[in-house]
């Protein structure tokens, strides 16, 4: 990937960055928003471990070098299978 | 008499899953008779990921019936991992149709695929590109007929990946629709008829919703559901 500075448009930072997230082997996660604000970045979703949250920031940074990785996604919780739906 | 049919979809299993999983499936026999799993089992689609998945399913005590989806496929081993589920003893649909419990139910889907939802979806014009894109859900939808015409169970339920109707995936951005589902899929469920359809894919979804015909779609995707799995019950054959 080719060098970029924080006054590339955000529009494109934000849309590299999330590529960036879908096509890592480290990360393949689809679902991540990504929102450039001035020189941070905003990651929000849900993974399944916290192994993978670590990984949204790093992929994430090496993206976008220069800005500021704010992680906000969560880890989805499982709870107990619940109640019966009767069709 | 009532089934009760569990289901669950991306799970996203890796090599760090590796004996964590099969606890949320303890005492599933007596809450369900059948489980059904819709597609991305895996993270990046490996055969080690997918030996991971086939043993924490591995002798199960009730029968598991299991398609794959999108990130199954990633690394060209679909069909490696589909023939390690089956040695586990587990059904792996691949628009294709199985007979569970003694013939009551019958099980009929694969991955499915996009091209989006009537009015808003792609056509087969253009680029060979986009025919190919299109044909790839009709031809899926063809085959689900065929495999729908096939069973002759008291019960009928569809299995698939990806979305049959839009209403199951509110919560995600309308931009991508078309690569969450397609209309196809619902249009050859109500053509031959069934119970309920269970799918995945979309992460940020909705549980509940129902097609044209009037059949319950049920989006199960592991962080829409927030539980290990959901149980329907099915009660007199509806169609
Ligand atoms: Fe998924
Ligand atoms: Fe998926």
């Amino acid at each position: 990937m080719s060098s970029m500075n924080a006054s590339d448009a955000p529009h494109y930072v934000a849309a590299r960055v999330q590529r960036a997230i879908a096509e890592d082997a480290r990360t393949n996660e689809l679902g991540i928003k990504v929102d450039v604000r001035g020189n941070q970045i905003f990651l929000q979703g849900q993974v399944f471990e916290e192994e993978q949250r670590a990984h949204l920031t790093e992929v994430a940074t090496e993206a976008a070098p220069g800005l500021t990785v704010h992680n906000e996604v969560t880890c989805v919780q499982v709870g107990e299978p619940g109640e019966e739906e009767l069709l | 008499m009532t089934i009760r049919v569990a289901a669950v979809a991306d799970i996203h299993l890796s090599e760090a899953s590796r004996g964590t999983y099969r606890k949320r499936l303890d005492g599933i026999e007596h809450r369900a008779d059948v489980l059904l799993v819709g597609g991305d089992l895996t993270r990046h689609g490996t055969v080690a990921e997918a030996q991971v998945v086939a043993d924490e399913f591995r002798d199960l005590p009730i029968p598991a019936v299991f398609v794959l989806g999108n990130h199954d496929y990633h690394s060209n081993a679909e069909e490696e991992m589909a023939e390690l589920l089956r040695a586990a003893g587990l059904i792996v649909l691949d628009d294709s149709a199985a007979a569970v419990l003694d013939g009551r139910l019958g099980i009929a889907g694969g991955k499915g695929f996009g091209g989006g939802f009537a009015g808003k979806c792609a056509s087969e014009f253009g680029e060979p590109e986009t025919k190919a894109f299109v044909r790839h859900t009709r031809e899926i939808a063809d085959r689900w007929r065929v495999a729908l015409k096939g069973l002759e169970t008291e019960h009928r339920v569809v299995l698939s990946h990806y979305a049959p109707i839009k209403e199951t995936l509110e919560g995600e951005p309308p931009e991508i629709y078309p690569f969450l589902g397609s209309y196809l899929l619902a249009e050859a469920a109500d053509a031959e008829g069934a119970d309920l359809i269970i799918h995945g894919h979309a992460h940020r979804g909705t549980e509940k919703g129902v097609t044209p015909g009037g059949i319950r779609v049920r989006n199960v995707a592991l962080p829409v559901l927030g539980r290990a799995y959901a149980i329907y019950s099915l009660a007199e054959a509806g169609w």
